[in-house]
């Protein structure tokens, strides 16, 4: 309240808005507060967070000390309660505060049961295997979720558990290394990407869509990254085709899924497929990269001159779509990407030389250019964006 | 269906599925035949489930499997031998399901991790490396193994740790 009213008073001072209306709105106002505040909920839901890390470590120290029928039967009888509070919390219009809390408990309480079923039965299974149970029981319970942080919990949980057992599915062991990493990097965007186009045509899953486009555009930033560190270090030339199979088989569901979105225009689903194209050029073994730097081979076969390309193509391709569709956050985000990898690329294309006086006098330079044309020029780019037809 | 009802479905849901779970690995566990088998192995650290021992399983047939990344029975009545899957003898009235390995080792899933509280993780883990340990497995007539116990000097190893404390 206190922020309305000063920016009433203000433009009550400018002259925008009469007394009257500054009266009116700050009752109106008044007999709307808002729901309970953003904070709260976070607090609580954290209070809840800690109490199933309690639990779990409780059971953890003692379990030994315990019999088996005595901590399950003490376990199911506090999910039972807690299903019992959740359901006595249940309004028909509004969910109060405490319904989500006791939800969150819920679900965390879920989690440490399999953890404590897995500990007294001594199954051998993955986390992950662990997690897509999870997920899979507490689905239908998920869809009750009125605050974002209990669906971006449960869209966290299942995401990576559903990522990691695809990738081990199709053969990667990462029992003994993580050189099989780029696999779970190249499938995750892929992945959320096409769950957030799945959460957007059924509508009981529409709460999801938010933390799935945070995982998309995360990942894929990580991805995206990975790559061109690695690609222009020349070091990914050994990473055999098999890890990504699962990754191209989410590519074609995905690549289909664009072009069936409906408030997509043609421009829109082609810049998506060409960017989705060259995300997969960037992590196949053999077919753009080679291992050879500048030194020993021309400048347009480098690894250290393609993949800076490849990643600004990628960027370009995708802020293009954000900025037609109005996604300005997402432009912005991008845009500003584009901005970072071009001062990276100087860093990299001058090497030793950047660290001289003057080299740090056109650094500086460099960067306070890129970020004032951003700045200045990210509303006009954003408005020719928009104008794009096809 | 109106929404409490649904509320109701999703809330017994998870519970039917927790408890079913534990309700039949407890049948599994007690309903097999009991098998001992040596182990030799090491202690890695779990941060979800606390500490557990992790360990190769001795199966008693040399050579392993003539064949590796199959399916395979290890049948241990009346007489031991590696079979790979769908050979296995018809007289063989115990067996366990698994598979063969790239080394051509016979692994079983799921009976190789222990879970054993932290106070007591390295002494298990120094009688685990000499060779001290084994474990015991219910076997179902399906080849199913799951973990009953583990052994010290052929004693459970709660007996053993209270011996030794």
């Amino acid at each position: 309240m206190g922020m309305v009213t000063r920016k009433l008073d203000q433009w009550q001072q400018a002259g925008l808005i009469t007394p009257a209306q500054h009266t009116a709105i700050i009752a109106f106002e008044s007999n709307h507060p808002q729901r309970a505040n953003w904070w709260v909920y976070s607090f609580m839901i954290l209070g809840a967070a800690i109490i199933g890390l309690g639990v779990i470590s409780l059971i953890a120290a003692n379990w030994v000390d315990i019999p088996d029928s005595v901590k399950l039967g003490a376990d199911f009888a506090l999910l039972a309660l807690i299903a019992g509070g959740i359901y006595s919390q249940y309004p028909n219009q509004q969910h109060g505060i405490w319904f989500e809390v006791l939800l969150v408990s819920f679900m965390l309480l879920c989690l440490s049961s399999i953890g404590l079923i897995s500990q007294i039965f001594h199954t051998g299974g993955e986390w992950y295997h662990a997690l897509l149970f999870w997920a899979a029981i507490t689905f239908l319970l998920s869809l009750f979720a009125r605050n974002l942080f209990t669906r971006f919990l449960w869209v966290t949980l299942f995401l990576h558990g559903v990522l990691w057992s695809i990738v081990t599915t199709a053969g990667v062991d990462f029992n003994h290394s993580l050189d099989e990493f780029p696999a779970v990097l190249l499938l995750a965007p892929l992945l959320s990407a096409l769950l957030y186009y799945a959460s957007r045509q059924v509508k009981p899953l529409h709460g999801f869509s938010g933390s799935l486009f945070f995982w998309f555009q995360l990942s894929g930033v990580i991805a995206l990254a990975f790559a061109d560190i690695v690609r222009s270090g020349g070091d990914m030339d050994n990473y055999p085709l098999a890890w990504f199979i699962p990754a191209y088989v989410t590519a074609a569901v995905l690549a289909v899924s664009i072009v069936l979105q409906r408030d997509f225009k043609l421009l829109n689903k082609v810049l998506l497929l060409a960017a989705l194209a060259l995300l997969l050029l960037y992590y196949h073994p053999d077919l753009l990269f080679s291992g050879e730097s500048r030194y020993n081979v021309s400048f347009w076969q480098a690894d250290d001159t393609r993949a800076p390309l490849l990643t600004l193509a990628i960027l370009f391709l995708y802020a293009v779509h954000a900025g037609n569709i109005g996604h300005q956050r997402t432009f912005n985000l991008v845009t500003f990407l584009i901005g970072l990898r071009f001062v990276i690329l100087y860093f990299q294309a001058m090497g030793g030389l950047a660290a001289t006086g003057i080299g740090l006098i056109v650094s500086g330079g460099l960067i306070m250019g890129i970020a004032w044309l951003w700045y200045k020029g990210r509303t006009n780019l954003q408005q020719w964006t928009k104008g794009l037809k096809a | 269906m109106n929404k409490r009802t649904w509320l109701i479905v999703a809330l017994v849901l998870p519970l039917i599925a927790l408890v079913g779970t534990a309700f039949l690995k407890g049948m599994q566990r007690a309903s097999g035949t009991e098998v001992i088998l040596p182990i030799e192995g090491f202690d890695p650290r779990d941060l979800l489930s606390g500490h557990y021992l992790t360990y190769r399983v001795d199966y008693g047939v040399a050579p392993a499997c003539a064949t590796p990344e199959v399916h395979a029975d290890l049948c241990i009545n009346p007489t031991r031998g590696i079979y790979p899957e769908g050979t296995r003898p018809s007289d063989c009235s115990l067996f366990i399901r698994g598979y063969c390995g790239s080394d051509t080792h016979f692994l079983v899933e799921d009976i190789n991790r222990f879970y054993i509280p932290e106070e007591h993780a390295a002494a298990l883990d120094t009688k685990v490396r000499n060779k001290q340990g084994a474990i015991v497995l219910s076997v179902d007539t399906d080849g199913n193994a799951v973990l009953k116990d583990l052994l010290i000097d052929g004693k459970p190893w709660k007996t053993a740790v209270e011996t030794a404390n």
